[in-house]
């Protein structure tokens, strides 16, 4: 029986990997390097993060589509991106996160918005199309035919069935964003210049490739971002020990603050290492990446 | 010696003598009895400084947020230490730590074993399982997946969702989720609960006692007063929804209509709650509505709890609402003012107001023939749930502290509830003639309601109950 202060929290807060879950990936067990996996996985967060503005959908319903989309990769019981293509999982995720909210979308819609962004003529991603988009891409390059749209719908409901068995129909997401605000007002922080920066370092967060959401509670990752926002922007906050009052110890505080503050830099590194090259997008793209380490390997 | 009593002086040293010695008698053992009391007192403080100590990291009990700053702790350290446990317990931070929650793969239905089939709902097939590893017998309700071009049906993720969020005593517990071979089958795993209130009220001869009926309110509304607190509608509460088991417990099931709710509310379809509980701002049209429809619902099972039959049986939407205004009489601009703006109200011709409505807020009384056995706090709770303005219906929490429920009698003990043969146990169901759940997706209806008061009535209005009834 959960006393009322635990259901209460249930709501804010989130189901967690286990350590047997992080130190495991269905994918590794399949042959892909942790550093290509990382690097997949971070374009596929973004995939999803970009498409979701175009959508137009609120991002509260976006950013627990990341969360979903990256729960599902974890573990050994978890999704192998040999087998299940990143865009479908994204794309998946976010319709189902979508259904479930105030602002449903359709599956054309959805499906509409990611033919335009995988399409590697008129594509804006850098991980897509690694030249950059022209400034009037021209409509044939980024069309979906209605032969096209009955094959994808059926990949994407498919795949959204695939993200509920795998995940047991758990589809609870506690975001830190408004735990964030509460935070600060209840700290007396008035600054609008730090709750923008810990608004930013929360979505950044999302496309962590330490995973942070999924091994850190909504509290932890509000504080961590008070933190290092307050810091930056250079707002002092009370003297003292203040994320014990919000229930977050010293040493988490300090992976989270790192972790956070290492996204720039990580999001830097991969540009550079992709320079001129597409992220793999689907489980045959993966396939040709794999193989073409392997001849590189063997060319050494 | 000026303390010497008159008699003492007559006795001699010896006598004297043997009194001081017995004096001092006494004071060793006094103080011998505080010296122990003393000793006593520090043991039971340690042993309670530990027990602090020990209860710290208890997860239920949430420490308490304010911390103490650095000097008062010097402070406190300059004290001599009487209480040493207690300073050092606040030198350590306590952290509250949350409810480990993890995710898996669900399980394959082949690790139940089908006993019989109970009921076909709106929304699914349950059946009586077996787990085969612990042997425990539950019930599997199989997601009906109306191969929809829309993927997962959106009712079936909102009812696993708000069923998994939802642990409370008084709403059923969903254990798991376990699927097929194939990706459309979907089995939710329930306890096994030996009755609900429908089959219950059909086959029993005599209605419940007016204890046993407070039972079942209260635990209803406990449990929906928590769903409302975790901002879930059920959207279709009726007594078939409703399970008993053995042990007089009572717990809110099938949640294929309930969903998260905001505020403002967000537009949300009209086509919810079974006709015959259908409260009479969703069958006028209204857009916009919230936990008030869950209240109405509740006066329509508490009504049908006193009686044994529903009570307000509609054959359609139109019936319905004539069957709801003859229960409570028409509302009126004093009792409903928004309730001409609703979109169904256009063409609904009332009978004229008799001048006599009262402008007081509280509903008026529903009349008294119809329950003759409910005692007056208890027409007064039905009468405020089954008030026809929203906003006039009683909240849960008002609900839980109503009068009724404190008067005798009291509500009876679970324990002392009476048990029933299981239907559900082992024996197939009949089919009840209940109108089942609006279907997702239909259009809500554009009804006309312009025969609900039968037409030109006209000025014969004063007698009677204010207005006739042309059925049919």
């Amino acid at each position: 029986m959960a006393t009322p202060a635990t259901s209460g929290l249930k709501y804010l807060s989130n189901a967690l990997a286990t350590a047997e879950q992080l130190s495991n990936s269905s994918s590794a067990i399949d042959g892909v390097s942790p550093d290509l996996e990382a690097s997949i996985r971070f374009a596929g967060a973004q995939l999803t993060q970009t498409a979701g503005i175009l959508l137009r959908l609120s991002q509260d319903i976006i950013a627990q589509a990341i969360v979903t989309f990256t729960r599902f990769w974890i573990g050994s019981e978890g999704g192998s991106l040999r087998i299940h293509s990143v865009k479908d999982v994204s794309a998946a995720a976010l319709y189902m996160t979508a259904k479930l909210s105030f602002q449903p979308t359709s599956p054309r819609s959805v499906l509409n918005v990611y033919t335009f962004l995988l399409s590697k003529e008129a594509s804006p991603l850098w991980f897509v199309n690694p030249n950059g988009s022209p400034d009037k891409p021209t409509p044939e390059t980024y069309h979906l035919t209605e032969g096209g749209y009955q094959a994808q719908r059926q990949v994407l409901l498919r795949t959204e069935s695939i993200i509920l068995r795998t995940l047991g129909f758990n589809t609870h997401v506690a975001l830190p964003h408004t735990i964030a605000l509460t935070y600060l007002q209840t700290m007396g922080v008035s600054s609008s210049a730090v709750a923008k920066r810990v608004f930013e370092h929360l979505n950044s967060a999302l496309l962590s490739p330490q995973l942070l959401y999924a091994t850190h509670q909504p509290n932890a990752l509000a504080v961590a971002a008070i933190y290092l926002s307050a810091r930056e922007v250079g707002v002092k906050l009370v003297d003292s020990d203040w994320w014990e009052v919000f229930d977050v110890d010293r040493e988490d505080l300090g992976f989270l603050v790192v972790g956070m503050g290492s996204m720039e830099g990580f999001a830097r590194a991969e540009v550079e290492k992709w320079k001129g090259r597409g992220v793999p997008m689907t489980a045959d793209e993966l396939d040709g990446e794999m193989e073409r380490r392997r001849m590189m390997q063997e060319g050494e | 010696m000026a303390s010497k009593s008159r008699w003492a002086t007559d006795d001699d040293p010896e006598t004297e003598a043997i009194l001081a010695q017995r004096k001092r008698e006494k004071d060793e053992k006094r103080r011998a009895k505080a010296e122990k009391q003393r000793q006593l007192d520090e043991q039971q403080a340690q042993a309670q400084a530990q027990a602090q100590a020990q209860q710290q990291p208890d997860p239920d009990h949430p420490p308490k947020k304010r911390r103490r700053l650095s000097n008062d702790q010097d402070q406190e350290k300059e004290k001599p230490s009487q209480t040493p446990p207690a300073t050092s317990k606040n030198n350590e931070p306590t952290i509250l730590s949350f409810p480990t929650q993890e995710w898996g793969p669900c399980r394959n239905v082949a690790n139940f074993e089908r006993l019989n089939h109970i009921e076909e709902g709106s929304y699914g097939f349950v059946s009586r399982a077996k787990d085969i590893t612990t042997g425990e017998i539950v019930a599997l309700k199989k997601l009906k997946m109306d191969n929809s071009p829309d993927g997962f049906p959106v009712t079936g993720l909102r009812e696993i969702q708000t069923l998994l969020e939802a642990r409370h005593q008084n709403v059923v517990e969903l254990r798991e989720v376990v699927m097929g071979d194939k990706l459309d089958e979907v089995y939710l795993v329930m306890p096994f609960l030996e009755h609900d209130l429908k089959t219950l009220l059909d086959d029993m001869s005599e209605p419940f006692l007016p204890s046993e009926i407070k039972t079942i309110l209260l635990q209803v509304l406990s449990g929906l007063d928590f769903l409302h607190d975790q901002w879930i509608m059920h959207r279709d509460l009726k007594t078939s929804n409703l399970l008993l088991n053995n042990r007089g417990e009572v717990k809110i099931a099938d949640f294929g209509m309930a969903r998260y709710y905001g505020d403002p509310p967000p537009k949300l379809t009209q086509l919810v709650v079974t006709l015959w509980y259908r409260s009479p701002e969703l069958l006028l049209g209204a857009e916009k509505y919230g936990t008030e429809i869950d209240m109405w619902s509740i006066g329509c099972i508490f009504g049908e709890l006193l009686t044994k039959e529903p009570l307000l049986q509609g054959k359609n939407e139109v019936d319905q609402v004539s069957k709801i205004f003859t229960l409570t009489g028409p509302p009126t601009p004093q009792t409903w003012p928004e309730f001409r703006s609703l979109p169904n109200a256009k063409s609904l011709r009332l009978p004229p107001t008799p001048s006599t409505a009262s402008s007081t807020s509280s509903p008026p009384l529903l009349p008294r023939t119809k329950f003759p056995f409910l005692t007056n706090a208890g027409l007064h709770l039905l009468s405020s749930l089954l008030a026809l303005n929203p906003t006039s219906r009683l909240s849960t929490k008002a609900c839980l502290a109503h009068r009724y429920f404190r008067e005798d009698p009291r509500p009876k003990p679970k324990e002392m509830f009476p048990t029933f043969p299981s239907k559900a146990g082992m024996e197939k169901r009949r089919r009840r003639e209940t109108p089942e759940a609006p279907k997702r997706g239909q259009e809500a209806p554009k009804l006309d309601f312009a025969s609900v008061f039968g037409g030109e009535q006209g000025e014969q209005g004063e007698q009677g109950a204010g207005f006739t009834l042309r059925l049919g």
